[in-house]
């Protein structure tokens, strides 16, 4: 073996662990899950049923109540949330802001705690007799205590809330990190040019951060299609199945109903295929001017 | 060049054999486990059903210390995920000897796990337990279950609201859902107190309401849904709305929330499974003003009767190394223990469904924070005319439907049209 041939054997064989090891736990999974897709039956009967498990999909009206639900996430939340750390991002990057540190940890702070553990917190505080309600009542803002978590409409908000909380702090740093390539002297050009701070936020700031922006809102789209904890913790899915994600349905049919894991293998394929669809759009929409 | 390269193949070797020899070690470990002289069950309330299985393991040990019987606490849904994961995946590594299953879910599992389950035939006499939790636990006339809680249920009242508005607990036997309605009104009216806390995501008044009337979500075969048609439903939904209409329910979202109602005297009253007795008398402050009356019955259904059950659960054996033992233990102590039931009910508060267990004297027994009433005989009078029902395999997800159709019912939909939907729904799901 020459020397070549030696060097490019152990690179491979570096590689090769990866390799192996994402074949074995990412696609041989995939496939499996792409072929139970195709079978139906419970628990360990399962047979083969052709694609009747992507036309009951179309009737079913769990899957579509989901469906509606986690894009109600989607279009509400997503925008919100992005312009929300996009706003606090811009703020905390102001050259004269004193306690830059601390407003930063502070933001970023709710990104790194327990998902779990967030939800059910906010479970307590906007129950009937929460934190909330108690402020609210005492303020004398409302009369009676909101719904929070029983109440179809409220839930939802209580719902969007909480992932806003969570998540806002997370996009924010990618916008920060971002906001610090974009050098001084443009904004001091456009100064001189006489462009006061809102011209220079969009003629300058959300230009050049497209390429983030793009990329934020597709994880937040991607991460919304694929809530789970949030909702599983602070409603159920309830009150009735108003709140609950397409994950959580998939959660229910391999184990709170009598397994049909067929079948919920097809919904989790539904999400893949959603998830691919949006991702096309959104470069689309975004991303083809930059090339 | 060259020597890095050695040097650092020799150090991966050195790790990876450090490595393969902690596994190794582990393995080791993990075959002295699977010994037969020691079975683990796995259950998830260490008041309730786990407290019962030490009792059960010190019963045992006294006549047979051979066996190490290793009781381990797990929530119930992680229970139903981990059997789920482990019996579907077919291996059973990791499984527990003996488990708890919940009643409405036991034939999902024996259904969908055939040759999963270790039939208990030869281990107990099915005719010594009470008749209706035969049927969840049995599968083409195999036992697999051992049955062991009783869910059945009473009407919890608190005397001293009922006083204030000028009834008894005497004018609590025997009524139905109607008069239960109207006696709310009065006390909401006197006290302010609420009359019944729900959890509109939890339907369980409907199942206990059906039930009482030997019907249920399902029909007889436990696979085609029962719901367009149901009378005894169809009642169940109206006097729900009823409820909710008079203005005398508390909405609750969770457990802590359900039991804190209750506690702090905010509502006076609770139709649910016997089960709920240690919650209820947690308050020590409310002794002496409880008392436990028969459930009330569906007002237009003749089938209908006082009695009724919610939740409870049963022991299944896996078939898994050292099922032979595990079948023994339980046979041993639930299977055919008298004195075992008796500190069951003086302990730990739980009322089994063994009959012969009845006789006993704790059975007997007056509790003084219920006034002195002998709730446990009461219960175990009651749980003898449960009517006997096929709770299935679909119990969980047609009660997914039930709740969103609830909410369409309570919107002003016609309660025809809501059952009709629900049918549809629950056809297309659970074929």
């Amino acid at each position: 073996m020459n020397m070549k041939a030696r060097t490019n054997a152990i690179s491979w064989s570096f590689i090769a662990i990866a390799v192996i090891m994402i074949c074995a736990f990412y696609f041989y999974p995939m496939i499996q899950a792409l072929i139970m897709s195709f079978q139906s039956g419970t628990g360990t009967n399962l047979s083969f049923v052709g694609i009747d498990n992507y036309t009951r999909l179309f009737t079913d009206t769990t899957f579509k109540t989901t469906l509606s639900n986690t894009f109600l996430y989607l279009v509400i939340q997503v925008p919100l949330m992005i312009v929300l750390a996009l706003f606090i991002s811009v703020l905390l990057n102001d050259k004269n802001l004193k306690l830059k540190g601390f407003f930063r940890t502070a933001i970023f702070l709710p990104a790194v705690t327990s998902l779990v553990a967030y939800s059910v917190i906010f479970k307590y505080l906007f129950g009937t007799d929460g934190l909330i309600n108690t402020m609210l009542m005492k303020l004398s803002l409302i009369a009676a205590p909101i719904q929070w978590i029983t109440d179809p409409f409220w839930a939802k908000i209580t719902i969007i809330i909480a992932i806003t909380w969570r998540w806002t702090g997370y996009n924010m740093i990618f916008y920060l990190s971002a906001l610090q390539n974009i050098d001084d002297s443009i904004y001091e050009a456009a100064r001189i040019d006489g462009a006061n701070s809102f011209t220079q936020f969009f003629k300058i700031t959300v230009p050049l951060l497209k390429p983030i922006i793009l990329f934020t809102s597709i994880t937040s789209t991607i991460g919304t299609l694929q809530l789970f904890d949030e909702v599983m913790n602070i409603t159920k899915g309830g009150p009735g199945n108003s709140t609950m994600t397409l994950s959580q349905y998939i959660y229910n049919l391999s184990f709170k109903y009598t397994p049909d894991f067929g079948y919920a293998a097809t919904v989790s394929y539904a999400i893949v295929i959603l998830i691919v669809i949006f991702s096309i759009l959104q470069f689309k929409l975004a991303g083809d001017k930059n090339g | 060049m060259k020597k890095i390269i050695v040097l650092l193949l020799a150090s991966i070797l050195i790790l990876s054999a450090c490595g393969t020899k902690t596994d190794n070690g582990n393995a080791g470990a993990g075959e002295g486990a699977a010994e037969t002289s020691k079975i683990t069950i796995w259950a998830w309330d260490p008041n309730f059903n786990i407290k019962a299985m030490n009792l059960a393991k010190d019963a045992y040990a006294a006549k047979n210390p051979d066996l190490t019987v290793e009781i381990i606490e797990n929530a119930q849904n992680d229970i139903v995920q981990k059997l789920n994961t482990g019996l579907s995946s077919g291996t059973t590594k990791g499984l527990p000897n003996i488990v708890l299953i919940e009643d409405y879910r036991a034939q999902s599992f024996l259904q969908a796990y055939p040759d999963a389950f270790y039939p208990l035939t030869d281990v107990i006499k099915a005719s010594e337990f009470a008749d209706y939790k035969i049927g969840p636990t049995s599968v083409d006339g195999k036992n697999y279950g051992l049955p062991f809680d009783s869910g059945v249920t009473g009407l919890y009242v608190r005397t001293d609201y009922l006083e204030q508005a000028g009834y008894s607990i005497e004018d609590m036997q025997d009524i139905t859902w109607d008069q239960y309605i109207e006696i709310g009104k009065a006390v909401k009216e006197k006290t302010g107190k609420d009359w019944i806390s729900l959890d509109p995501n939890d339907m369980g008044i409907l199942r206990v309401m059906a039930q009482s009337a030997g019907s249920w979500y399902l029909k007889p075969d436990g696979k085609s849904a029962d719901l367009e048609g149901n009378v005894a439903l169809k009642e169940a939904f109206e006097t729900y709305k009823k409820m909710m209409d008079a203005n005398i329910v508390r909405i609750h979202a969770d457990w802590s929330q359900y039991v804190a109602n209750y506690n702090s005297g905010d509502v006076a009253s609770v139709p649910t499974g016997n089960w709920f007795t240690p919650s209820i008398t947690a308050a020590a402050d409310q002794s002496g003003k409880w008392a436990v009356a028969p459930l009330p019955k569906l007002t237009n259904n003749e089938k209908s009767v006082h009695a009724s059950n919610l939740g409870g659960s049963s022991w299944y054996v896996l078939n898994v190394p050292g099922k032979e033992k595990a079948a023994e233990f339980l046979g041993a102590t639930f299977g055919s223990d008298v004195d075992l039931y008796q500190k069951l009910v003086t302990e730990v508060g739980a009322i089994g469904t063994y009959k012969p267990a009845a006789a006993g004297e704790a059975y007997k027994a007056a509790n003084e924070f219920f006034g002195g009433q002998k709730i446990v005989e009461d219960f175990a009078k009651w749980t003898a005319e449960i009517p006997n029902v096929n709770y299935g395999m679909h119990t969980y997800a047609i009660e997914d439907i039930i709740v969103v159709e609830m909410q369409n019912f309570l919107n002003g939909k016609s309660i025809d049209q809501v059952l009709a939907d629900a049918q549809k729904q629950a056809d297309a799901q659970i074929k």
